[in-house]
Formats: C-alpha cells, structure tokens, sequence
C-alpha cells in the first residue's frame, strides 16, 4: 500500500488508439445525437430569448424570424433593480452555502463513517430520516422559528443550516465514499498516534476530492436553482436571488415578459456552467490520489 | 448497624467507587467523544432547527390548522380521512408510485450508461460530460414548462419527429393517459446529477485493476460483471435510495407542467403537489401535515428495506 | 426602505392638486412604515411604485417597501406571512381568497373609516358590496371587470366568417364556430375554446337561466339538470369540432399564455376583460373583446361587473390608520389613477374613470368600452363565494375533463358536479 500512488490519472487509456474508427464512429454518432437530445430544450430556449415577443409562443422552429438583442437588456434592466444585483445575491448564497455543506456534512459523514461512538447507528438513521422529510411541512413552524430568531429578510435562514449539516443527502453521500476508503490508511496513521482529527483532515480528505467536488457542484447549483426558501424568506426586493427576480417575469394574470425571462434564464446559466467545467477538473484531477493497490 | 452503613456507606461507596467511575466515565468520554465532537454541528442543527418544526408539523397533523387561526384538536380524523374517504390521495399516490417505478431505473440506467462512455477517455470528453449535465442546471425553471409543451403537445417536436415514421402520436403532455410519462422523460432526461455520482464512483476504482485483468484475458465484459459492478455497489445503492426519495418527494416538475393542478384529471398529481394543494390552496395545512407523515411512513420502510437488503449485495471495503 | 425611482417615465407628474386637498391634512407620525404586497408582472410594479413614490412626497416620514410576485408565489408568501404573524399592511386581495381570508380573520374592517378617511362616494355601490363579507368591509375594489370573451378578429377574417355580436347566442356561437374550424385557413385551428371547465363561463349560464353557482347562505345554486344541459351542450360543439378536442385544451393553465387563442389553436377564448392587455401583448393578430354568449336572444343579467383585486388591510399591522389612508390615495387621487391606468382594471371612482380615459391608447380602450357597453347583458353581483368556493373551481374543471375525454357522461358529469359541490360546502 505504500505505491498506493499510482500513475492512474488523465492520461487517456490506451484503448483509445486501439479502437478501431467503425466503433469509434459509432460512438462518436451516439454521444452527438444524446448531446442534442440534451440540448434541444436550450437551444430554443436561447432562440427564444432572441426573437419578438409574440414569436415565442406561435412558432415551432428554432430559427428566429428576426434576431434583436432587446429582451437582454430589457431582462436585465426591466425590473427596478437590475439583474446583476440577483447575480450577486445568488453568488453569495450559493458560495456560503458550498463551504457550509462541503465543511459541516464532511464532519459529519467522517464520524459517521470511521468513529466508533455509542449511538452511532441511532444517530444515522435519524439522519436519513431527516431527508425524508418534504419541505412544504416544516415550513410554517420553521418559518416562525426564525421570525422569532429575527433572521426573516436575511439570508440566514438560507445560510446558516448548511453549516449545521441540514443537508442530509451530502452526508449520506460522503459516508459511502468514505466508507470505500481502505481503512489500513486509518489504521496506519493510528498507530503513527494520528488523533482523529489528523486522520480526517490528512488522510480522509484528501482522498476524497472527487466526493468533495461532487458535493461543491451540487451545492451550488441546486442553491442557485432554489426558489422556494428566498420566496418565503426574502421579502426586500433588493435581496432576491436570480430565481426570484425570473419569477417577477411572469405573472398569469397579466402582462408578462418572456422575452426577458428567456433572455435572463439564459444568461443565469453562465455561471453554473462554468462552475460545473471548473470544478469537474477537480473531480477528475482528485483522480491522481486515490489510484492505490490493495 | 444498618444505620451506620447507612450514614457512612455513602460517602465511602463514593470515595471507592469514585475512582473506578471517574475512570470508566473517561474511558467513555475518549472513547465517544471524538464522534459527537465531528457530529456537534449536524447534531446543533438537528435538534436546533429540525427536532423541532418536525415535532410541530407531527402535532400540526392531528389538528385543523387554516394558518390564520390556530390550530384545533381533531386526534386521528385526518388520517382516517386518508384512508378511507379520500380519492385524491388514492389519485396521488397511484400517480407517485408510477413515476418513481418508470422513472428511477431508467434514470439509473442512463446515468450509469453515459458515466461509463465517458470515463473512457472519448476525444471531446469534458465538453460531452457538461452537455450532458446542462439538462440538469436548467432544474425547475419556468422556461422548463414552455420548452416541454414545445417538445410534447399535439403538435409538438416529438410528434413531428413522428410523423416521419408515419406514426400520429397524442398529444402527450395534455392527454390523461400520457402526461405521467412526460414528466418520466422530464426526470429520465435530468439524468446528469447521478450521472456525475457514478462518474465519481468509477474513478474511484483504480485502473490498474483493469489492466491486471485485461492481461488476464478477461473481456470487456467480464470486467465490467467482476471489476467495475461489485466496487461500485456502495455508489449504486446510494444513486438507487436516493434517487427513490427523490422522486417520491418529487414537486417542482408537476408543479410547473401541470400549472399546479396536477392535471389533466389528476394525472399528474404528484404526491406533493397534492399536499401543497390542501396546505397553500384549500387551506388545511392540518391535513396536508398528515399526508407528509403517510409519506415519511411509505418512504422510511422503503429505505429500511433498502438497507436491510443491502448486505446481500453491497460490497464495502471496511 | 425607500423605493428607488422608476426609470421609467409616466404620464403627468404635475397634475392639478384639488382632490388633495379634499382628503385632509397629514399630520401622521414621522417614520411609519408601510408593507405593501401584491401580485402582478413589471408593468403593474412600476405603476404601483409610482403611486407610492407620489404617496411619500406628499406624507414625508412615510417610507413604502412595495414587494411583488408573480400570481403562483403570491399566495404561498402571503399564507406563511400571515400565519407566521409577519403579514403585509396593505394586501393585494383577489374575490376568491378575500372571504377566506376574511372570515378567519385575517383583515381588518374598513366601514369605520368610510367617508371620512376612506372616500369612496362615487363608487358603484354594488363594488363596495363585493368587497363586503358578512357584514363587514374588507376589500376596495381596484378596478372593476367583466367576464369576456376575446376574439382572435383577423382568424375570423381570413376564414370569412362574421364576428359575434352583443346577441349572439350559444347555438349561433357553435356554428360560427364550426365555420371557422371548417375553413381551414390554419393548421389545427379551432373555432373556440372548450370552456366546458371554465367556472365564470358556466355561473354566467346559470345566471341566465334564473340560477346562479351559490347561494348567500353558502348552499349550491343549481341542480344536476342545468349541470348536465352545460356540459351536454359543449358535448355537441365538440363533437361539430366548434371548439378545439381536450387535449387541446388540457394545455390550458389558467394563464394567458398557455391560452389556446394565444397558441394559435382557437379564435376566440374565455378572460377577464383586464386581461385584454395581456393578451394582445403576445399575440400578432388583432384581437377583440366580447360578452359571453345568451342562452336565447331575450336572455339576460348573466354578466356582472366585479371587482378585479381589492387592497385590503392586515388585521396584524400595527399601522391600520397609515395603510388605509394609503389605499384612499391609491384610488381616489388623480396622479395615482393617471399612473396606475386601467392595469388593474377600470377604477372605481367616477371621478378617476373620467381621468384615465382621457389618456387611454387604443388596446386599453377596448376593456373599457367593454365593460360600459354591457347594457342588460350585466345583473346583480353574487354574494361572496362561500369557503370552499376554490375548490368548486377544481372540481368542476376535473368533471369537465372528465366528460371531454370520454371518461364520464354529460349527465353523470352534471349528477357528479352537483354532488361533490354540496359535499364540499357542506364540509364548510
């Protein structure tokens, strides 16, 4: 175990040269039409943004029948506050929530899946218990919580319960990975008189990037996406996320701008895109520590 | 006698037994304390922010509580409602089980398919793994509900596609028999998230695994039968439990295909959507708690079952 | 928190100052603050943000935070608002919700305050009714409305076939209909929409059949016999393919723009008139407002005017005084009629109508010459609705699905409806 570094990494598989082009055309054809399939809904969706308004709704194609760039600006700047504020309101949210998430669930998941303590099983299942439990029902009494805790018009509701490890999916989810760590690491530094800490911190860690990175991204973009906690807790509208101020768009009883909510719900996905392409090098640059012999 | 014993025994019981308590309540504190030490914030969060409104909506389900006035003592007549006089949460929950049955195999399955390919080293291979996963940024936005009526109505992309092999498909979003598998297709085509887990997974298992294998002689398939499936179980079963919560509790798709009204004639009222009905629309959020604890109920043996059988068939390494 | 200044630029912003001085001297406290909640798109928000920036020039030491969402997240936020004791002072207040949220006391009585502080002289006397329950005033009306019918006239034109008329009947209506289907000129284009489900189009019906959905005393207003002719009747128009087939139809949310006429699948569909606005905005043909059809050429009173949204008051706030001056401001001072036009509706006061339609273009004229031209088209409003009402509205669309697809009988469907209104009235 100790050439547990091995050369494992990025470097492609030498298959790749092996095969031969019939099955790599055929692959290739595969993934490219899949990759439509995935794109389509997006495609229109920023032809949408692009076209009159009274287009969107009447025609199929994904062609436009004039390209004019106004549903931008006027997404961007229809509202009294621009949208660049909601960019910023979700960042900041988005970001605290993936440090919470990633540092308090890491915690947790690491007592669960390598300390021994009494109770331990106990304390589990009343974990996954918590996941599933649907939101809509601990809203009001949670709702009046916090208005008693005055964190109502703040982000804190939001914030505040990813550091506390509210999020049981990311602690399930590290448990199993790190319950697919070898534990002769553990019991080697152990007997190096490692304390826990030194292990979880050193060892688990480490090894655990792509875990880690799995959980930063989803993080992010599920709390970019999130709209039902700023709805209940953000009233100011100087404090709305991006889902929030999309949501403004559309009203079914009036008049709505779809040009504008096409055109901002296209311009929202920028940043998560590049989030994921950011940190999906991570997932797989993780990749270079953990290729180990048994 | 017995009342010198009586008066002096405490004191010495104390000093004896003081030593050896004190040394077994330290050997408890070093042996536990590392784990609630790990554990203090989700446990801080628990009981602080959790326990509580958890308990609340618990009592909430057996009162009548309309949120503006407070809530009134009905003991089990939300229940037995449920059970017995309640077609929309026959409705519900016919409607639930058939989205998680369709929907998270083929969600797997997909995910596991494509986390494979990729983890090949195909030429493009970054660019492939975020298209794929763009489905899954778009989440719960309105945009979703125009392009999916776009894609699924009478005369939508998909019957167009159709009519090339001379087939004259419904209109599958608005037809009371068809709408559920829009919404499969909708979960089906979000695929990227568990896509990403197994990604993760199977690069977890290291290479060189393969290649001892392959010299070997074991084909491609093999590999995959003895390698790359018993690794990779633990990340299976936690893609297969949670993605089965996941769409029992499923909301927001329903929600904006359907426009909130879980139709055409209820066919897409997804469990939740029902309970956000009764709570936010009828105004029986008493009601809507009892139908969150039935389904706690349904998706907590699930998961018990899950576990229980996962010894049978999850290889872990410790 | 002060509102920032709309960019956008409205109309007069010096306008004369008589009514103002009619409503009194301010001496209110320095520093109130008002909450102020409603429902509506960017268009409504920057009228509304006017009307309170006019509100705080003239009541310095009064700041508004006006907060807005789209129709669904509306009333989510307003239920957890209230219930978790943070409700809005001033609340946007729709006719469905009023009486629920009135009889459990969630808004505070508002006779007190007439004519002194809340100066409502020349309203229509039937609008102060319909933000009445039980007794008591809780809603000032915003606008009023009428049910219509909108009218694609350019399909109508291509396909060579008249528009109705004020006179227009159900039969006539389905033959039109049938006509326009007939045509051709467009690609699965139907001549109506199925409004079979449609609860504003099945009351006026009943209305004009001497009937009515509810009583004042919350029992159910019609029978199975009225229920099944409806539904029997939409059977028929859909069998001569008058209006679009269900799944067409099942398309439809409620919205304006999942609208079969918006979709280009009908030439003419069922809204409130203040919702012509919205629909000509997404749509590329000329469009028109109309009445629902009569029953026979002599029937009538089926249509009312009803208010389109009221402003109510949270009986939690804690500035009941400031917020109904607020709300007397918003419909009784020209500048804010200016600013708000008929967005919300054609306002109440005869004095605000004259001003605003002074200044109307062409596409918001037409919901205001709708609604004045109604003639014995219009009746008496119906009591409130009785707790349940929304329901009513469920269920009724579920049973009309029902029929459409086949599922159900035009007379079971009319035995069932009646059934399942009673019971949920009965429930209370």
């Amino acid at each position: 175990m100790t050439n547990g570094i091995t050369t494992a990494i990025a470097a492609p598989p030498s298959d790749i040269t092996k095969r031969s082009l019939p099955a790599s055309v055929a692959i290739h054809t595969l993934l490219i039409l899949g990759s439509l399939l995935m794109l389509y809904p997006l495609l229109w969706m920023v032809s949408a943004s692009v076209r009159p308004e009274n287009e969107i709704f009447s025609s199929t194609s994904l062609i436009p029948s004039s390209i004019d760039f106004s549903s931008y600006l006027r997404g961007w700047t229809g509202l009294d506050i621009t949208f660049g504020r909601f960019f910023w309101n979700s960042l900041v949210i988005s970001v605290l929530t993936v440090i919470g998430n990633v540092v308090a669930c890491s915690l947790a998941a690491y007592a669960f899946a390598r300390l021994h303590f009494a109770g331990r099983n106990f304390w589990f299942a009343i974990m996954l218990g918590t996941l599933m439990i649907p939101y809509h029902v601990t809203l009001i009494p949670q709702y009046v919580l916090f208005l008693n805790l005055g964190w109502v018009n703040t982000i804190l509701p939001l914030v505040v319960p990813k550091f506390l490890a509210s999020d049981a999916f990311f602690i399930f989810l590290m448990v199993q990975f790190f319950r697919g760590i070898p534990r002769e690491l553990d019991e080697a530094a152990m007997m190096d008189g490692c304390s826990p800490w030194r292990i979880y911190w050193k060892i688990m860690l480490p090894l655990s990037l792509p875990v880690l990175a799995t959980a930063a991204i989803f993080s992010f973009i599920w709390t970019w996406d999130d709209f039902f906690g700023p709805l209940i807790y953000l009233n100011d509208m100087n404090t709305y996320t991006i889902q929030l101020g999309l949501r403004t768009f559309v009203d079914s009883t009036s008049a709505s701008d779809w040009g504008g909510l096409f055109a901002m719900s296209t311009l929202t996905l920028v940043p998560v895109f590049f989030f994921f392409l950011f940190f999906q090098r991570l997932l797989i640059e993780g990749i270079a520590t953990t290729g180990m012999k048994r | 006698m017995s009342d010198v014993m009586r008066t002096t025994a405490p004191d010495a019981i104390k000093s004896e037994y003081g030593a050896a308590a004190q040394g077994r309540f330290k050997r408890l504190w070093t042996a536990n304390a590392p784990g609630y030490l790990f554990l203090l914030p989700w446990l801080i969060g628990f009981f602080g922010l959790t326990l509580g409104p958890a308990v609340i909506s618990l009592y909430l389900s057996f009162t009548d509580f309309d949120m503006i006035r407070s809530a009134e003592w009905v003991g089990a007549a939300n229940y037995v409602r449920i059970a017995t006089a309640d077609p929309k949460f026959a409705a519900a929950m016919t409607v639930t089980l058939t989205y998680v049955v369709l929907s998270v195999p083929f969600k797997l399955t997909f995910a596991l398919l494509v986390a494979m390919a990729l983890n090949k080293g195909v030429r493009g291979l970054p660019l492939y793994r975020a298209i794929f996963y763009l489905p899954s940024l778009l989440g719960g936005s309105v945009a979703i509900a125009v392009l999916w009526r776009q894609l699924f109505a009478g005369d939508g992309l998909v019957n167009a596609a159709l009519a090339h092999f001379g087939i004259e498909g419904p209109s599958w979003i608005s037809h009371p028999s068809y709408s559920i598998y829009t919404l499969v297709a909708l979960s089906v085509w979000q695929f990227g998230s568990p896509m990403i887990i197994f990604l993760a997974g199977l690069r977890q298992i290291p290479t060189d695994m393969y290649e001892a294998a392959s010299l070997d002689g074991a084909s491609k398939f093999r590999q995959f039968y003895k390698i790359t499936l018993p690794l990779l179980t633990p990340v299976i079963f936690f893609n297969a439990v949670v993605q089965t919560i996941d769409a029992f509790k499923a909301f927001t798709p329903a929600f904006i295909i359907s426009g909130g009204t879980g139709g055409p004639i209820n066919s897409t009222l997804f469990y939740t959507l029902y309970l956000y009905q009764e709570a936010f629309g009828n105004f029986r959020m008493g009601y809507a708690s009892a139908l969150a604890w039935i389904l706690v109920l349904i998706i907590a043996i699930f998961t018990a079952f899950s576990f229980l059988t996962s010894r049978y068939w999850v290889h872990y390494d410790d | 928190m002060t509102l920032r200044v709309s960019r956008r630029n409205f109309m007069a912003g010096g306008a004369t100052l008589l009514s103002l001085s009619a409503l009194g001297s301010k001496a209110f406290a320095a520093d109130t603050r008002l909450r102020l909640l409603w429902w509506g798109s960017q268009p409504r928000a920057d009228r509304t943000n006017k009307v309170s920036q006019l509100y705080q020039t003239k009541n310095a030491g009064t700041s508004i935070t006006g907060e807005f969402l789209g129709w669904g997240d509306y009333w989510p936020r307003l239920a957890t608002q209230v219930a978790g004791r943070n409700a809005p002072d001033v609340i946007q207040m729709d006719y469905r919700y009023i009486v629920e949220y009135a009889r459990r006391g969630a808004l505070a009585p508002l006779e007190s305050y007439m004519p002194a502080k809340l100066n409502l002289g020349d309203f229509d006397p039937a609008q102060i009714e319909g933000g009445s329950v039980d007794g008591h005033f809780y809603g000032v009306s915003l606008g009023a409305n009428a049910a219509s019918t909108v009218l694609n006239t350019t399909a109508f034109q291509e396909a060579g076939v008249d528009l109705p008329t004020q006179a227009t009947t159900w039969e006539e209506f389905g033959k039109i209909g049938a006509e326009i289907t007939k045509a051709g000129k467009r690609k699965g284009f139907y001549g109506f929409a199925d409004g079979s489900g449609n609860e504003p189009l099945l009351e006026n019906y009943l209305r004009q059949r001497g009937k009515a959905l509810y009583t004042a005393d919350s029992k159910i207003a019609f029978g199975a016999e009225e229920a099944s002719e409806w539904f029997d009747m939409w059977s028929k128009f859909r069998e001569a393919s008058a209006c679009v087939p269900p799944d067409v139809q099942a398309l439809y949310k409620d919205t304006i723009d999942t609208s079969p006429l918006t979709l280009g699948k009908a030439a003419a569909d069922y809204a409130h008139s203040n919702q012509f606005v919205g629909f000509q905005a997404i749509s590329k043909d000329k469009l028109a407002l109309t009445n629902y059809m009569r029953i026979k050429p002599d029937s009538k009173g089926g249509h009312y005017r009803k208010p389109s949204m009221f402003f109510s008051v949270s009986s939690q706030s804690k500035v009941i005084d400031q917020a109904v001056d607020y709300v007397n401001f918003f419909v009784t001072n020209p500048d804010a009629a200016l600013a708000l036009d008929v967005e919300r509706g054609i306002p109440e006061s005869k004095a605000m109508r004259d001003v605003v339609a002074a200044k109307l273009d062409e596409t918001g004229k037409v919901p205001l010459n709708y609604v004045s031209g109604l003639g014995d088209l219009a009746g008496k409003l119906p009591p409130p609705p009785p707790s349940g009402a929304g329901e009513g509205q469920v269920v009724l669309r579920t049973i009309a699905e029902q029929v459409a697809f086949g599922q159900l009988s035009p007379s079971d469907g009319g035995k069932q409806l009646v059934d399942e209104i009673s019971r949920l009235l009965a429930k209370g």
